[in-house]
């Protein structure tokens, strides 16, 4: 019987060879996007997995007032191991600063990320050296690692772990070092590096004061987190009241401390934002919307066909097939066409994935062993067969043979009416993607046209070791920069637009708060541009200004709430400021969050170091004012010597896009994805139809109807279904819409014409498609459809 | 072999209900070739329909041989159906996508033949019905006389002792038609019991016996007294 019937299946799909093309075709399409979002799903939600103590490790942040911080103070994490046995292990982390160049002969590397780790901390991270973990004796002794890939660069030809000297810095400082071994960087971990350095004890001489670790837990299996938190904050509270930091015991009570796993420090830490795992959740519930709409177009077609294969049924049942016999048949032959779909599917992702690669800066590969894929496919082929399959194999096998045998057969209402509505359901996805598109579309020309307050353009930052905290100190580097042709100034700050600035708490008009803060040299508005709105820039005319003047920006001036700001005081890092100028706000840190109060100083005892060169040079001169740069570096900069490098500030900037950009991609293929795969059922579908009112066709032309008049009446319902389908996504479309743009601080108003523009080209797709598979019905001659019987 | 007692079948839509049988009664023997006749909606096909356990009446009795079919279920009714109903339709429904050997085959595969077996059954049973020649084609490439041999054929194979036929020869020309007729007379005479439905007084006029049916009623029960001449 299986046989027979796997005739009739593969006959059947012969004989529809455009239908079955566009279904199996179809279907192939959306899964292999689902394919690739299954992908990428299981990549991001898995980062640091391989840790055996995955479910154990705990970051120890701070809850500030006014923010959260995953950065605290050395000394609370031994006073957190000597009061808690439930945590097993405490570690400490820290990030390097500041770019380190390393060297071997003519070899050199770059590293722009160095982790200081203790050794508990290389314990519980699983950081492990090729040769295995070893205790660094005393406690200042360091063992410095370097990357397997960075290793490769320095010693290309080594083969086994023997430590090696390198030189640190340009060749003329000759300061060396030893670099004990490798390890393996794990792309897939929240622990990236180009090197590690290892010692028994960080942070010996540190504080309560100084925030700058990162405390890693390792609880003992089973232990209560919430109550940990707790007592972990009752405990940070009391250190900080024991070592008269934080102020009182009234204002520590704002404080406290969190734990955050592992788990969620890649997609939603706490102390950052939640950004990448919701467009995680949006990426993967498209991939599902474009999987399902494929699907419906399955179940749509397989009940129009429905009366083709109702004689067949019939046939079946008066013969003695009992029902399941005849459900089962249906969901083997639509099993048959998800299984080549499936197939068809992983070529077309394996054809995309390079692509995607690029897009999402990641490293997938379908053909590896313990791919889940290996599993999820097969479920997913069974799904997909089910909800594909059980609704048209459920109608199919229903028939009553007295009906369909006599030959009076039509499809019930009741499948008319889930039909449409299968129909308007694709459809309003298709709008609802097209209307996001193209508002996401808005958005990102809105950032790319708005006045960000400074221009990028033309400036140039060029990466540097050498400290520059003293004016004085970097006077020289300037005139020797500024006599090269086309540079017009420069200056050096301790942050760069698009990071993240210092913040610190300042008090001005009896208020207190924290704001940002950046530590600039001269020029520094000049250099970026940036409109002044009161009083006036650092000016070498004004002796104080390496003393005690600061520049605040609007933002700051109204979260002080200070009128005339201009000779007012502000104090911070036990200095009195006095304001002498107000800037107007820029956006330094992109659309999605809102300018920060911020001062502006020269002198900055409590910040980072200024060692970030900012340059203007002229667009025309650029190339040989950088070949000059680049020469005589080592004359102007001793300390990077032969090591020059720098970046376009506005191509650092546009980095901040990038999320919102790759969005825009997904949204494009999907909106794409969606439509098309929408329209191929459509078309199907009306080739069926159109097949099915042959007859009728034929009959309404001979009483005298006209082709326009038979075109219309085919197209109105469909047209209608469309509306229908455009009034339903709208509200949905502008819900997501807005929630999506209320992410951003700055952003467009909710526009009009996608709306109008998606309505009008899926009614023209619609009109077109239908109009081109009902043409050919029109041309045909009466007298043969009506013959045909 | 068959006895029918007081069946009663009401159609029932949402504003109209429709008695398409009332009481009826008749016994058929077996052997015997019955056509059942009376203008349009007066049931017949229906009757035809109950008979072949494909519709269940509301009221009656349905007793085949001892056994009485009306008060089995679903798959008891198909089980018993594959073993002893064989079907003629009007319009043939032979499956598209199948060719003439596996059109007849498929009845055999339902009630679970062995392989080596069916293939006996359905050479034997084309070459009875000398469509041989046709057996790798497919139903649209038949004439229709041949497609209706094709479906007695099917109807056949699995040799029931009751074939229903519901106006077999509506759809043929009257050459075409008396061919069929007569294919039906001689597996009559081999003693398969046909119960037939037709329009047509010719083709009654090969049968044993006429019910008349009108309204839902048998208005009469006649011999088909040429018929018995003949076999006498």
């Amino acid at each position: 019987m299986f046989k027979l019937n796997l005739k009739i299946a593969l006959r059947n799909l012969w004989k529809n060879k455009g239908i079955t093309a566009i279904n199996i075709g179809g279907l192939a399409i959306a899964l292999a996007a689902f394919v690739l979002v299954m992908l990428y799903f299981t990549y991001e939600t898995s980062f640091d997995k391989e840790n055996p103590n995955y479910d154990h490790v705990y970051i120890v942040g701070i809850n500030y007032p006014e923010f959260k911080t995953d950065y605290a103070p050395a000394p609370f994490a031994v006073a957190i191991k000597q009061n808690f046995p439930e945590v097993d292990r405490v570690g400490l982390v820290k990030g390097s600063s500041f770019e380190l160049t390393i060297k071997n002969g003519g070899n050199t590397l770059f590293t722009s990320k160095i982790l200081t780790v203790d050794c508990n901390a290389a314990k519980i991270l699983n950081i492990n050296p090729s040769g295995g973990l070893v205790k660094p004796s005393g406690d200042a002794e360091r063992l410095n690692y370097l990357s397997n890939e960075s290793m490769k660069i320095l010693f290309p030809d080594k083969k086994d772990n023997k430590p090696e000297i390198v030189g640190f810095g340009a060749s003329n400082l000759g300061i060396t070092g030893i670099i004990a071994g490798s390890i393996k960087n794990d792309p897939h971990s929240n622990f990236n590096f180009d090197g590690v350095s290892i010692s028994n004890k960080l942070g010996n001489r540190d504080n309560y004061d100084m925030n700058d670790y990162t405390i890693y837990l390792q609880l003992k299996p089973g232990v209560n987190v919430l109550s940990l938190e707790r007592k972990i904050t009752d405990l940070y509270r009391a250190e900080l009241l024991k070592n008269k930091v934080g102020g009182s015991k009234d204002e520590l009570k704002g404080i406290s401390t969190f734990l955050d796993p592992l788990s969620s420090l890649h997609l939603k830490p706490k102390a950052g934002n939640n950004t990448p795992y919701k467009i995680l959740i949006a990426i993967s519930v498209l991939g599902l919307l474009i999987l399902l709409i494929a699907c419906i177009n399955f179940t749509n077609l397989s009940i129009a066909q429905a009366t083709k294969r109702a004689k067949e049924v019939g046939v079946k049942k008066v013969m003695g097939a009992f029902r399941f016999q005849l459900i089962t048949q249906f969901l083997i032959e639509i099993f048959m066409q998800c299984f080549a779909a499936i197939i068809l599917a992983l070529i077309l992702a394996e054809l995309v994935l390079p692509s995607f690669n690029t897009l999402f800066q990641v490293q997938l590969s379908i053909w590896h062993l313990g791919n889940d894929l290996f599993w999820q496919l097969p479920l997913i082929l069974s799904v997909i067969t089910l909800i594909a399959g059980i609704y048209p194999a459920i109608i199919l096998s229903g028939f009553k043979p007295i009906l369909v045998l006599k030959g009076n057969f039509s499809t019930s209402k009741q499948s008319y009416v889930l039909r449409n509505s299968l129909i308007v359901f694709q459809f309003s996805i298709a709008v609802v993607f097209m209307i996001s598109l193209l508002i996401i579309n808005s958005q990102l020309k809105y950032m790319r046209s708005q006045d960000l307050g400074f221009t990028a353009d033309e400036v140039v930052y060029i990466k540097n070791i050498s400290i520059f905290n003293d004016p004085l100190k970097f006077e020289p580097v300037r005139e020797k920069i500024l006599k090269i042709p086309g540079i017009k100034s420069a200056t050096v700050a301790t942050f760069v637009p698009s990071g993240q600035n210092g913040v610190n708490s300042y008090v001005a008009n009896g208020i207190k708060a924290n704001i940002d803060f950046v530590g600039v040299d001269f020029d520094y508005f000049e250099t970026l541009d940036i409109k002044l709105k009161k009083g006036r820039f650092f000016s070498r005319e004004f002796k104080t200004d390496t003393a005690n003047s600061a520049v605040i920006n609007e933002s700051a001036m109204v979260k002080y709430g200070i009128k005339n700001p201009i000779g007012q005081t502000i104090r911070g890092c036990n200095i009195d400021y006095k304001i002498v100028g107000v800037v107007k706000d820029f956006k330094t840190q992109g659309f999605e969050n809102i300018v920060q109060p911020t001062i502006y100083t020269i002198k900055e005892p409590c910040g980072g170091n200024k060692m970030q060169i900012m340059l203007k040079i002229e667009q025309k001169m650029m190339a040989g004012a950088l070949a000059t740069l680049k020469a005589q570096w080592s004359d102007i900069n001793k300390q990077d010597g032969e090591d020059f490098r720098y970046l376009f500030l506005d191509e650092m900037y546009g980095k901040l896009f990038k999320k919102q950009e790759q969005l825009q991609t997904v949204f494009f293929a999907a909106a794409l994805l969606t439509i098309f795969i929408a329209i191929l059922g459509l078309f199907a579908f009306v080739k069926y139809i159109t097949n099915v009112r042959i007859k009728e066709i034929a009959l309404r032309k001979i009483l005298g109807a006209s082709n326009f008049q038979i075109m219309k009446l085919i197209n109105s319902s469909f047209f209608v279904m469309v509306l229908i389908a455009n009034l339903i996504s709208w509200p949905l479309a502008y819900v997501l819409t807005k929630k999506w743009l209320s992410t951003f601080a700055y952003r467009i108003d909710m526009p009009v014409l996608p709306f109008m523009l998606s309505a009008v080209v899926t009614v023209l797709l619609t009109i077109i498609t239908v109009s081109i598979q009902t043409n050919k019905a029109v041309k045909a001659k009466p007298v043969d459809a009506l013959k045909y019987e | 072999m068959i006895t029918i007692e007081n069946l009663e079948k009401i159609y029932k839509t949402e504003e109209i209900e429709t008695t398409a049988l009332n009481g009826i009664n008749f016994k058929i023997r077996e052997g015997e070739f019955v056509s059942i006749m009376g203008p349009s909606g007066c049931g017949k096909s229906t009757l035809l329909n109950v008979m072949g356990l494909l519709d269940k009446p509301e009221k009656g009795s349905y007793k085949f041989i001892d056994t009485e079919l009306l008060t089995l279920n679903d798959k008891e009714r198909s089980n018993f159906r594959k073993r002893n109903m064989g079907f003629v339709f009007q319009n043939f429904n032979l499956i598209d996508e199948l060719s003439v050997f596996e059109n007849i085959e498929l009845p055999l595969i339902y009630n679970k033949v062995a392989a080596s077996e069916r293939k006996k059954l359905v050479n034997e049973i084309i070459e009875r019905m000398n469509i041989v020649n046709r057996k790798g084609h497919f139903p649209q490439q038949l004439s229709g006389g041949q497609q209706q041999r094709v479906a007695v054929a099917r109807a056949l194979v699995t040799k029931p002792k009751l074939i229903l036929a519901d106006e077999p020869t509506g759809n043929l020309d009257s050459s075409h038609g008396n061919e069929v007729m007569e294919l039906l007379c001689e597996l009559n005479e081999q003693g398969t019991t046909i119960v037939m439905v037709t329009h047509s007084s010719h083709d009654a006029s090969f049968s044993d016996r006429i019910i008349n049916l009108k309204d839902g009623h048998v208005i009469s029960e006649k011999l088909n007294k040429g018929k018995t001449e003949e076999l006498i």
